[in-house]
């Protein structure tokens, strides 16, 4: 899914810094918001646990349209809250770069690309508690959406900070980047399914995880 | 006849699936078959890299060292349980 997949050296060394101080500050931003509320064992475990999940998921290439790979963005986004979930992106996206799988230059864009995903799910998941209640569609839903702005800037970071080394114009580029998000978002049907099965999984099992309202 | 709430939420759900399927598909046939590197790589202009030999399983494959991985996640699940028990013990 959203996932800027270029090697080391496409953006200059100053649009890395810029990516990099964004991400630093926005999870340092959440966490110091953070400390101001209580987190309690139970989020912290449940954080662990979507963060293996998602590390888990994030490196297997499926067979799909070729090739794509999911985010579980939107869950940690729904289980975990846009607070740990910044944390969690962040260590996902190091633990991914450490295994080959990213460059180490692009961590700090892509931390602000699924920070996007898990903001906006769950946001979408809160704001649509009274008008979609079934726990399937409306898992489902926030998952589109939190893709799909993902996607967004995702294509918007690339535009802004531009490629090292290519003769392309932005207009070709965002042509063809916006290729990939069609395809990038027919990946998303897959994972909308997964959210949601998992979300109604849950939701039958231990529905008290699903009703914290602190983010 | 307005359909129940639940309904509802299913059949919005149901159609944005349709409506991306559709564009999907379509993007996919423009583009063709590519992996996530070669796709990315094309669409802003790069040299494709250079093509990994698979280490797959029904087409499944794990992006960047597969035994890192392994080594990585087994750690991250041996810390859920380090938290699980650390959680069970804040309860009781």
């Amino acid at each position: 899914m959203a996932h800027i997949h270029l090697p080391d050296g496409s953006f200059t060394l100053f649009w890395v810094a810029v990516w990099w101080i964004c991400a630093l500050a926005l999870v340092g931003l959440a966490l110091l918001w953070a400390r101001r509320g209580k987190i309690d064992r139970r989020r912290i475990t449940v954080a662990a646990f979507v963060a293996t999940a998602a590390f888990a998921v994030f490196q297997v290439q499926v067979p799909l349209f070729g090739g794509v790979h999911l985010n579980l963005t939107p869950l940690v986004g729904i289980l975990a809250g846009p607070l740990l979930g910044s944390l969690i992106v962040l260590v996902v996206n190091i633990l991914s770069a450490a295994i080959g799988h990213g460059g180490w230059g692009l961590i700090g864009a892509n931390v602000l690309v699924n920070f996007s995903e898990v903001l906006t799910a769950w946001l979408l998941w809160r704001g649509m508690g009274r008008v979609v209640p079934g726990l399937f569609p409306r898992a489902g839903i926030a998952t589109f959406g939190g893709l799909f702005v993902g996607n967004l800037a995702m294509v918007g970071i690339i535009l802004v900070s531009g490629i090292q080394g290519v003769t392309q114009s932005s207009s070709q580029i965002l042509f063809g980047l916006s290729l990939l998000v069609a395809v990038n978002l027919g990946a998303a049907v897959l994972e909308a399914f997964i959210t949601g099965f998992i979300i109604v999984y849950i939701g039958r099992l231990r529905p008290d995880l699903l009703e914290g309202r602190r983010p | 006849m307005t359909p129940p709430l639940e309904k509802r939420g299913l059949l919005i759900f149901l159609l944005i699936i349709v409506i991306i399927a559709i564009v999907a598909l379509a993007a996919n046939r423009i583009t063709g078959p590519l992996g996530i590197e070669e796709r990315f790589s094309r669409a802003v202009g790069l040299p494709a890299p250079a093509e990994e030999t698979g280490n797959g399983v029904f087409g499944f494959s794990v992006e960047g060292n597969p035994a890192a991985y392994g080594a990585v996640l087994g750690v991250l699940i041996l810390l859920c349980l380090f938290l699980l028990r650390w959680r069970r013990k804040g309860n009781g």
